[in-house]
């Protein structure tokens, strides 16, 4: 709380925001997983900001970061799901078809070989996919693909929710680990 | 600066100094654990509201190292590939799966291009297995479909092992040891002839699952007609046989079974799902030794030839063999490496 400050900067006198603050990338990576966009996501966390330095300030937590996560999931919730969604999906592809895959930065294309590129780039998450163990691939394809929640997908595969969970996430983590190459 | 020479420090130095370098290394190079938390965290976010407790614990493992969270954004980045794609990439994997796409020119000019390096071969180097010989083998408990330059598809279980040779007579696959279904192409004038133990199975244009499991050698048709054969110096019969039929052999016997199958039930594997029907316990045990790493281990004679009937859906080993468990009264023990599996003396029925 008594952290040193930069009398150039003028510093948050709030301690809640001065966690935001140390906290912002996390919430970033917290705001894309939960809306599926990372541009999105930066809109949410400045958001966020605003929420945190207007809110009631006689409402105090016990834990400051779990109630930051708490606003966090509210400033989620209020945005309009539908239309969100589908300028996340959007946005998403286009980015990730030129900007990043796995973690590592891919060169911007001219547009002409764009085509050739996202035409790799499907091929190679088609293949990546295809090679998956046959539950695993199902489960995934289920949820992620098809948009199926994991209890859906539990129902349609007869598994738990809780090994559906277990398919998709050993999914990710192979995918990540061959398409990260 | 420090985030890079954590990275590197588990692999010495590196070679690869640029930015990217250092992404791939973490990849290539980073703590597996890191990494099932990683897919665990975007999975469970992706899913739904965390709670607070949940919350505090995702902010703590994010902070706790800086490679944590170069693992969430490769994690996160694959993900959103998916989800953007998952539309197009569904579609794929449906084509790839149900319909291999058969090109005819293309099968014409690979069996040109095959049939001349062949003919060379044979002057070059006249060894058995030449250079045009492919080698295909997956591990236990990974599947693989192979697509073969004449359009025809091998679909391989795990702890498989074949080799594919094109030449100007014929199409030989060597299936040296596991389970594999074979979609084929028609051609007339090149037979697609597999290789299984003392057994030739010789096909025009069919669908069928072969499986060579320790010395038990079984094929199973789906469509068309296989023609079963000993190889050459090997007594017995030839047998011809139809979709719904399964022929059983023992190497080194003479004789050979055929019995009514359901197709849909011995190529339930490919998506995951066996079905049995009064086969004895140690022919399960083999199918999930093919599907899971921990090899399982049955001393019990007795308990071995238990008929088990049911299916079996291969998920998880520990869920399988509980579900297994509701067939027969049997428990799990670890036993070195692996499994051994009892009697459940507990459970009397």
């Amino acid at each position: 709380m008594s952290a040193v400050t930069d009398p150039e900067t003028p510093a948050p006198t709030d301690p809640l925001l001065e966690i935001y603050l140390e906290r912002r990338a996390n919430l970033v990576r917290f705001f894309a997983a939960r809306s599926g966009s990372r541009i999105i996501a930066e809109d949410l966390a400045q958001e966020l900001y605003v929420k945190l330095a207007t809110r009631d300030q006689t409402i105090t937590a016990e834990n400051p970061i779990a109630l930051i996560y708490r606003i966090a999931t509210n400033v989620m919730l209020d945005r309009a799901r539908g239309e969100a969604r589908a300028t996340a999906r959007d946005a998403a592809w286009r980015r990730v078809a030129h900007a990043s895959m796995g973690g590592e930065d891919v060169a911007e294309d001219i547009p002409a070989d764009e085509a050739v590129a996202s035409r790799q780039r499907l091929r190679q998450l088609v293949e990546a996919a295809g090679d998956l163990p046959p539950q695993m691939q199902r489960a995934f394809r289920l949820h992620k693909l098809e948009g199926r929640s994991h209890a859906e997908t539990a129902q349609v595969m007869g598994l738990s929710v809780k090994s559906v969970e277990k398919h998709i996430s050993a999914a990710l983590k192979a995918l990540t680990a061959r398409l990260g190459r | 600066m420090a985030l890079r020479g954590g990275v590197y420090s588990c692999d010495g130095p590196s070679h690869a100094p640029a930015v990217e370098g250092f992404m791939i290394n973490a990849w290539r190079y980073g703590d597996d654990a890191r990494r099932d938390d990683a897919a665990a965290w975007v999975v469970r976010l992706e899913a739904g509201d965390l709670g607070d407790a949940e919350a505090v614990t995702f902010d703590a493992w994010l902070s706790a190292t800086p490679e944590n969270a170069v693992a969430f954004d490769a994690a996160l980045s694959v993900s959103h590939a998916y989800a953007a794609a998952g539309d197009e990439v569904s579609r794929n994997l449906s084509d790839r799966r149900v319909a291999p796409r058969i090109d005819r020119r293309r099968a014409v000019v690979g069996f040109g291009a095959m049939a001349a390096a062949a003919a060379l071969a044979v002057v070059a180097v006249p060894q058995f297995a030449g250079p045009d010989t492919d080698s295909y083998i997956t591990a236990k408990g990974q599947h693989r479909t192979v697509q073969l330059a004449d359009g025809s598809t091998i679909d391989l279980n795990g702890g498989t092992r074949l080799t594919v040779n094109f030449a100007r007579d014929g199409r030989h696959v060597n299936l040296a040891e596991g389970q594999a279904v074979f979609d084929v192409a028609h051609d007339a004038r090149r037979p697609f002839l597999v290789a299984v133990g003392d057994r030739t199975v010789r096909v025009v244009g069919t669908q069928f699952d072969v499986r060579r499991l320790g010395g038990k050698l079984s094929v199973t048709v789906a469509r068309g007609a296989v023609e079963v054969r000993p190889v050459a110096g090997v007594s017995g019969k030839a047998y011809r046989l139809h979709p719904g039929q399964r022929l059983d052999h023992v190497e080194g016997a003479v004789l050979t079974r055929v019995a009514q199958a359901e197709p849909a039930e011995v190529l339930g594997w490919r998506s995951g799902r066996m079905v049995y029907r009064q086969q004895p316990l140690s022919d399960v045990i083999d199918d999930l030794n093919q599907q899971f790493t921990t090899q399982i281990r049955i001393e019990d004679p007795e308990l071995a030839a238990t008929p088990i009937s049911g299916v079996l859906v291969m998920d998880d080993q520990a869920s399988v063999i509980r579900r297994l468990a509701l067939l027969v009264p049997i428990t799990a023990v670890r036993s070195g490496a692996g499994l051994a599996l009892r009697r459940d003396t507990a459970s009397v029925r």
